[in-house]
């Protein structure tokens, strides 16, 4: 919307300029985007929802003036309708006055329709609207002055004199005056003739009906339709108009005379004499009343946090256009029919604060609460997790919340996927199952870039459905490349799987979440390096080498390890401080070398080292791994140590040995292991 | 007798000063230590083991011998040590600690996370706890529960996601069912923020990206007033921003609050009348989020008797947030997860 302030000045006595203005209208709510014109007369301005009232120099000029005591809003004067001695015959029917609460109708013969004279010409190029011709541009510049949008039909088109509100029947149809042909149905509400919709009610008119340089005679609408009849119009043909914008947000049905009469005072000026109009008619089935808004005394002051002088506060009302009654403890204000928004006290309240000045109200601190306030255990534990992975190297990231229904794909094993009715596209029209797929696309933007250590994690949430759609907060982490470059000291450190969990078991360690590593196939994962976590004795993810498909996929060609857990399940056996005596007794070391079959895996070799371990065996640890040279093909060659300490003596030097040799010796026997 | 041990400890003294003559490093030294004291198999306490073997007349006598032997070599041990520290290192081990150090792996949280938790910590500090809800809701809390009526434009002022096969479910446009959600459920007091992510229907660019975050909060109480809810923004500002940024809190309208209201701040680049100015765009203020008094009727939606209690809620996008602090030029560039990003202001 915009306001020409030259315009302006012809219904409020501003003297300012354009420029100040623009300052200070925001004060009361209107917002200024943009100044125009080379004297930046032009203020450009988006309405909020609730007061199209504005749309309209009138609007503008009620608020400046509500705020400048000093200033007097006039509306442009009106003469009287000069009506023909002979009335035409003609007749308005509304078929439903829910969908139309007025209309009101003019004709008038005799009409030449030239290009406008300069004046109108420069002030409707000044408010953004290309010049057509007098009448048009006439019509535009009324809703501009008054907000009321009016239609001008050519009068010879119209059929059995008539003009009828009513809604559409199916499959009839309609050429716009845009020449867009559009097939009507009952929700759609026209302005049709004795025979024919001539226009699109509230939205469009019809081409066949439009004024051209040929029209004489014209029929002037100035009407009230429902807005969410014109909405849903709107919205089912994908139209939108100024009128259409207007109808939309509801317009002032007390107005529609004045429109009618601006209309007619500015034609007369133009075609150089006094217009008589041949016929006219007001249907108005549903009049208008106000509605009445009970205020109490105080609740003003009570809701603002000042003190207003109630005399002040009356008179802003009135000013606006609000009809204020004292009755006793509280007000009666009745509200003016262009506020459609004013339906109880609070609304009366932000009229009055906004008016009187925000910058009038305190700004103090509510009074600290006395309670205290209750930790969000998610959000700590999301603050811990991040801290740490930030001090070992990790970068967060976060990615949109959806992706392309085959990223989901190795993920949604059990539910099914929650899809978007409306997406961006379809790369963005799936809820994301898993994270990694969008940490590997991460990747592969950084690897491109050239960096050489990347380290990832994001906590977000996933989605999928059974009955219902469900979503589970999961953390992932992924690295590629290399974790130390290479200097002077120490050549580059390539990622490996191996330390990929140490980095994983450093964060469950700190955060003390006991789990358990199992061998595992996953679909996103290389199954030759693929282990599931459990805690608690339930699945709580996956880990491994990103699939070289996967990776490819994306244009990765190098190794990518990684990992998801569903957060619930890896916190949800935290183990709590304890206090545990540690054992005094000395420690004896024993070593076994020996070789074993590749077929059986550290993790099998664990399992029988927990299954028949000793009580005095305290720790055991992998001090080489060794194949090649002297080492058969199939087996490889290993080097542990133990550590043996009494749990209630000092265990001695043969003690250790026979306990040592029996253990390893049924070790031996139970996985085929060759001492060396 | 005592001669033949008087001599053999005369040989090993001169022994002694021989190799301490060849002493470099504190490793020489400590080899020498162990060499002559060490419990097993110490030259010096050898001659202590053997004491035994001697009869007792003549043992105080050995004894003064032996003790100066030991007196000897450990005197002469330790002041060896001392210049040692002041030598220069043994030829063919030259160091220099100028050297570059070696750099150790060290992450940043994202940036708009980090941004966040500073919001977030600010707004604890006032007694403001953490709410969370669904990322996928249902239209009632989104729209209904707030006062957007059915067919209203402003419903449309929001493009909203939809989920397909679930016809009430849509993805959030703000965090403020988190509010519905928590206003149903509590009574008042309530002092609550709700962070979290936000999804509308816009195609990316420079301003705009279809997951974006916002930070909502929200006060009921008894006695809440709009001055409070000024002054808890302005306290945010100066906090946030720096004392030397002003505020301005206008009128404006959200189907939820009554009255409502937009702050925005001073623009730190320019004093407001540079065109160019690549933050304000030389209007001189910067938005940064809406406000206002909780509307009656949403409390009335959530159970809260407006007569007894009234509210303030605020929201921020955290986005616009961090172009404003940090003068990013691109939303975009947050969500391709550049690391030179995330380095430079996580």
């Amino acid at each position: 919307m915009r306001i020409d302030t030259v315009f302006l000045k012809q219904m409020i006595n501003y003297e300012g300029s354009g420029t100040e203005l623009a300052e200070w209208l925001p004060t009361i709510g209107i917002e200024i985007e943009a100044v125009h014109g080379s004297d930046r007369g032009v203020l450009e301005f988006e309405i909020t929802p609730n007061r199209p009232d504005w749309l309209s120099h009138y609007g503008v000029a009620r608020e400046i003036a509500a705020k400048e005591r000093s200033l007097v809003f006039t509306p442009l004067d009106l003469p009287e309708f000069i009506m023909a001695k002979k009335p035409l015959p003609f007749r308005v029917v509304i078929e439903d006055p829910a969908d139309c609460a007025r209309y009101s109708g003019a004709i008038i013969l005799d009409i030449k329709v030239k290009p406008s004279p300069p004046w109108l010409r420069n002030l409707i190029e000044r408010l953004g609207l290309r010049p057509i011709n007098n009448v048009v541009d006439i019509s535009n510049l009324v809703m501009f002055t008054c907000g009321h949008p009016l239609h001008i039909f050519d009068l010879q088109i119209l059929e059995k004199k008539e003009i009828r509100i009513r809604r559409a029947k199916t499959n009839e149809k309609l050429v716009l005056l845009d020449g867009q042909e559009v097939i009507l149905g009952p929700d759609q509400l026209v302005i049709a003739d004795g025979r024919k919709p001539v226009a699109l009610a509230g939205i469009m008119g019809g081409q066949a009906s439009g004024v051209t340089d040929a029209t004489t005679t014209i029929f002037i609408e100035s009407a009230h339709f429902h807005p969410p009849v014109i909405r849903r119009s709107c919205r089912a043909l994908g139209l939108k108009t100024d009128a259409s914008y207007r109808f939309e947000r509801g317009m002032d049905v007390e107005n529609t005379i004045t429109a009618m009469r601006l209309a007619v005072k500015w034609l007369a000026e133009d075609q150089g004499k006094p217009l008589e109009l041949a016929f006219f008619q007001d249907r108005y089935p549903r009049p208008w009343k106000p509605q009445v808004v009970r205020l109490e005394k105080g609740f003003a002051d009570a809701l603002t946090g000042i003190a207003m002088d109630p005399r002040s506060s009356i008179e802003i009302l009135q000013r606006l256009g609000f009809g204020v009654k004292q009755r006793g403890g509280h007000w009666e204000v009745s509200t003016p029919s262009f506020r459609v928004d004013v339906t109880g006290p609070a609304d009366l309240v932000e009229e009055i604060i906004r008016i009187h000045g925000y910058e009038h109200l305190d700004a103090e601190l509510p009074p600290q609460a006395g309670t205290a306030i209750v930790p969000n255990r998610e959000r700590e534990l999301e603050m811990t997790i991040g801290q740490h992975l930030v001090a070992h190297g990790f970068y967060e990231v976060i990615n949109y919340v959806f992706q392309a229904p085959e990223e989901n794909r190795p993920f949604q094993l059990e539910s099914a996927d929650v899809r978007l009715k409306n997406p961006l596209g379809r790369d963005f029209s799936t809820m994301k199952a898993a994270l990694l797929p969008g940490l590997l696309r991460n990747c592969r933007h950084n690897v491109d870039q050239n960096v050489k250590r990347i380290m990832l994690f994001e906590i977000g949430k996933v989605f999928s459905r059974n009955q219902a759609v469900q979503e589970k907060r999961n953390l992932a982490l992924a690295v590629t490349g290399e974790y130390l470059h290479r200097d002077w000291r120490q050549p580059e450190a390539p990622f490996d799987f191996h330390h990929f969990r140490g980095l994983l078991d450093a964060l469950f360690r700190h955060l003390r979440w006991p789990v358990e590593w199992l061998a595992s196939k996953h679909p996103f994962f290389d199954p030759a390096c693929c282990l599931a976590v459990t805690a608690g004795g339930k699945p709580a993810g996956h880990v491994g080498r990103i699939a070289s498909g996967h990776a490819l996929a994306v244009g990765l060609e190098q190794g990518v390890y990684a990992g998801e857990f569903d957060l619930e399940q890896l916190s949800a056996n935290s183990v709590q401080r304890s206090f545990r005596m540690w054992n005094r007794f000395p420690v004896s070391r024993r070593d076994f070398s020996f070789l074993m079959d590749k077929t059986i895996s550290y993790l099998q070799l664990q399992r029988q080292i927990d299954g028949l371990r000793p009580e005095s065996l305290e720790n055991h640890e992998l001090l080489d791994v060794y194949e090649g040279k002297g080492i058969p093909a199939e087996k490889i060659s290993l080097a542990m140590s133990f550590t043996y300490r009494g749990r209630d003596k000092t265990l001695s030097g043969e003690e250790v040995n026979e306990i040592h040799g029996r253990f390893i010796a049924r070790l031996a026997e139970q996985l085929g292991l060759i001492q060396r | 007798m005592m001669d033949e041990l008087r001599n053999e400890i005369e040989e090993v003294k001169r022994s002694f000063a021989d190799e301490l003559g060849h002493v470099q490093s504190h490793q020489d030294i400590a080899l020498l230590r162990e060499k002559y004291f060490s419990r097993k198999k110490g030259i010096v306490t050898g001659f202590f083991d053997r004491l035994k073997t001697i009869e007792t007349g003549r043992r105080p006598q050995a004894g003064k011998l032996v003790n100066g032997l030991r007196a000897f070599i450990s005197e002469r041990l330790a002041a060896a040590e001392a210049p040692l520290a002041a030598r220069t290192p043994p030829r063919g081990r030259w160091t220099d600690c100028t050297l570059p150090l070696s750099e150790l792996p060290l992450g940043h949280l994202h940036p708009l996370n980090f941004v966040r938790s500073q919001i977030e910590e600010l707004f604890q500090q006032l007694g403001y706890e953490i709410a969370d809800g669904p990322e996928i809701e249902s239209e009632f809390h989104n729209f209904d529960a707030l006062n957007f009526l059915p067919e209203h434009p402003a419903r449309d002022e929001q493009d909203t996601f939809f989920v397909a096969d679930f016809p009430d479910l849509i993805l959030r446009t703000h965090t403020s069912p988190v509010q519905i959600r928590y206003m149903m459920a509590h009574r008042p007091p309530i002092r609550i923020i709700a962070p979290g992510k936000v999804f509308r229907k816009d195609n990316p660019d420079a301003t705009h990206t279809p997951v974006f975050h916002q930070i909502e909060g929200l006060l009921v109480d008894r006695g809440v007033t709009f001055s409070h809810l000024k002054g808890t923004l302005e306290h945010f500002v100066r906090r946030y921003f720096g004392p030397g940024i002003r505020t301005r809190f206008r009128p404006s309208y959200f189907p939820f609050t009554e009255p409502s209201a937009e702050t925005d701040i001073s623009c730190f680049i320019c004093p407001g009348d540079d065109p160019d100015c690549r933050i304000c765009k030389g209007k001189g203020w910067l938005e940064i989020g809406g406000s206002g008094m909780v509307h009656p009727q949403v409390l009335r939606n959530c159970g809260i008797d407006p007569a007894r209690y009234s509210g303030f809620a605020f929201g921020m996008g955290i986005e616009r947030m961090t172009i404003i602090k940090y003068g990013v030029p691109d939303l975009r560039m947050l969500y391709d997860n550049d690391l030179r990003i995330i380095e430079q202001l996580g």
